[in-house]
């Protein structure tokens, strides 16, 4: 990068002569080591599935959860800095307690991305603290119906019908754009979702894998939950088989 | 002067995304000596090595108890790590007057990483220098849980942090299948085989330098144990018994034992001799 040495990269307050706020970009590089988050925006509801690199087999499978939940009806997926999603999670919770205490019903997830936004956004305004190394996956049925959307470390968001961050998301994309979506159960999602996972996981490069999956809509009675452990094991089987073929 | 130019605060990204001083934190961690820990279906564990500046000084205490089912073990700075265990006794303390029942030990373990991921993110402070194990007992049965001071927090079957731990961590991986069934008896050998492969050619585990720490019903070694198995803490004579248990490193039994060979352990040692001879020059904020 041309930037490095030249002293215009070093805080989040400084622009660059062609105006760009490389302390952003680099958060980005710290989402882009990460391992793969997808969101799938489907007929009935959302999927969200990670590829949860494992860095040590003393680890206990199964724990150490990347998939959040913030309300009952909304789950949250981050790619980057574990402890950054932490963080960011437990704003999420903030602001959709303060909504239903304000408004006294369920928070659209349109309302909790947008003040999510603006919470990032201030992050990459001052020398005093460092954007969010994050890009966040946030999924719900609210009553506007099932709805994906990513924020991303410069604080903006976008709603998606298929969404992926991290390491392996260009492959991801590719395959989510191959899916027509808006027709897809969310049952046939969550083999859809590990087929993905599975197929992005470059086995060579990286150590072993965990796969972590959760899902929101009719089949949950709207509330996000892990997905039950057959179905997993059965979405896993056939993403291990469907490898085996596409190579 | 700096390593690079992108290293001197804790609220600038390297052009790879990297913190370098969340990671230099990371180093800090690994100056303090060794400390162990395993879980079965039954207990939880802890063991660490004590260091003293000197013969007529007294040993750096490395266990807490935070409450009736948790304790922990730390490496790293211990003034940070007293400050940090005050907040996890606060936190206990709170959870039994608000909810009338224990902290669950993940709430305790994560409260602590998200205190301390704001210190990553903002000027003017710096990253906690200490790294933790955790153990406790709750509804959902024993845990061993690692704190560091990057804000993360894993739950593991055994680990161990501190100098020379990843020698520990060799031992521990290969042998962690058989800790699940094991007793609170084997449990506590086979930490003490993973503590000693963190020494010094020259040092061994005494009552003097060696701590335990566990959740769980009694051993058979031990008194007065409430029936709830609360967490205690074994030093001097108490551990002796424990250290008898050891299969020694070298002659048949060791080979029976499956203890790994001594060409493992001698290869770690001449590259990690150096780095751990400077850790262990007084440094006197170190536990």
């Amino acid at each position: 990068m041309t930037s490095i040495g030249t002293g215009y990269d070093l805080s989040a307050s400084t622009y660059s002569p062609d105006g760009r706020i490389f302390q952003v970009e680099y958060a980005n590089k710290a989402v882009e080591n990460s391992g793969t988050a997808i969101g799938l925006r489907v007929k009935d509801g959302v999927v969200l599935a990670v590829e949860k690199l494992v860095h040590s087999k003393l680890l206990v499978p199964g724990v150490n959860r990347r998939i959040q939940t913030v309300d009952r009806h909304i789950g949250l997926a981050t790619a980057g800095l574990l402890a950054d999603g932490r963080h960011l999670a437990n704003r999420a919770r903030d602001e959709a307690a303060s909504f239903r205490d304000q408004y006294r019903q369920p928070p659209p997830l349109k309302q909790i991305a947008d003040r999510l936004g603006l919470y990032v956004q201030a992050y990459t305004l001052y020398s005093s603290v460092r954007p969010f190394g994050i890009s966040t996956i946030l999924g719900a049925v609210d009553k506007t119906g099932p709805a994906l959307y990513v924020v991303e470390p410069s604080g903006v968001f976008h709603g998606y019908h298929g969404a992926a961050v991290g390491k392996g998301r260009q492959l991801a994309k590719t395959e989510l754009e191959k899916l027509k979506l808006s027709e897809l159960t969310t049952r046939e999602a969550v083999k859809e979702a590990a087929r993905i996972i599975y197929l992005v996981h470059e086995d060579a490069k990286e150590k072993e894998f965990e796969l972590e999956m959760s899902w929101v809509g009719d089949e949950t009675n709207g509330i996000h939950l892990p997905v039950p452990k057959d179905l997993q094991t059965a979405a896993e089987q056939a993403a291990k088989a469907a490898l085996e073929t596409f190579e | 002067m700096f390593r690079n130019t992108y290293d001197s605060d804790n609220t600038v990204f390297s052009p790879q995304g990297r913190l370098h001083q969340v990671e230099y934190a990371l180093e800090a961690v690994k100056q303090g000596s060794a400390a162990v820990g395993l879980r079965s279906k039954t207990h939880s564990v802890l063991l660490a090595l004590k260091r003293s500046t000197g013969e007529l000084a007294s040993y750096q205490q490395k266990m807490f108890r935070i409450d009736d089912h948790v304790g922990i073990a730390i490496a790293g700075l211990t003034s940070d790590a007293r400050v940090l265990s005050n907040f996890m006794r606060q936190q206990a303390m709170s959870s039994k007057m608000v909810f009338n029942r224990p902290v669950p030990v993940n709430r305790l373990v994560s409260a602590i990483a998200d205190k301390a991921q704001v210190n990553t993110q903002e000027y003017g402070r710096r990253p906690y220098g200490v790294g933790f194990l955790v153990i406790g007992q709750d509804t959902t049965g024993p845990h061993l849980y690692e704190f560091s001071p990057s804000g993360n927090s894993y739950e593991y079957y055994a680990m161990s942090i501190g100098a020379r731990s990843q020698s520990a961590k060799t031992y521990l991986e290969k042998h962690y299948q058989s800790f699940e069934d094991a007793s609170v008896e084997d449990l506590i050998r086979h930490g003490l085989h993973a503590l000693r492969e963190t020494l010094q050619q020259d040092k061994e585990l005494t009552t003097n330098n060696t701590s335990i720490g566990l959740v769980g019903p009694a051993s058979v070694h031990e008194k007065a144990v409430p029936p709830t198995g609360s967490f205690r803490i074994l030093e001097g004579e108490a551990i002796q018994p424990f250290l008898d248990s050891m299969i020694a490193k070298e002659g048949p039994a060791a080979a029976q034992a499956g203890v790994p060979p001594a060409t493992a352990a001698t290869t770690v040692q001449p590259a990690e001799a150096a780095a751990g001879a400077a850790g262990d020059e007084d440094v006197q904020m170190t536990g």
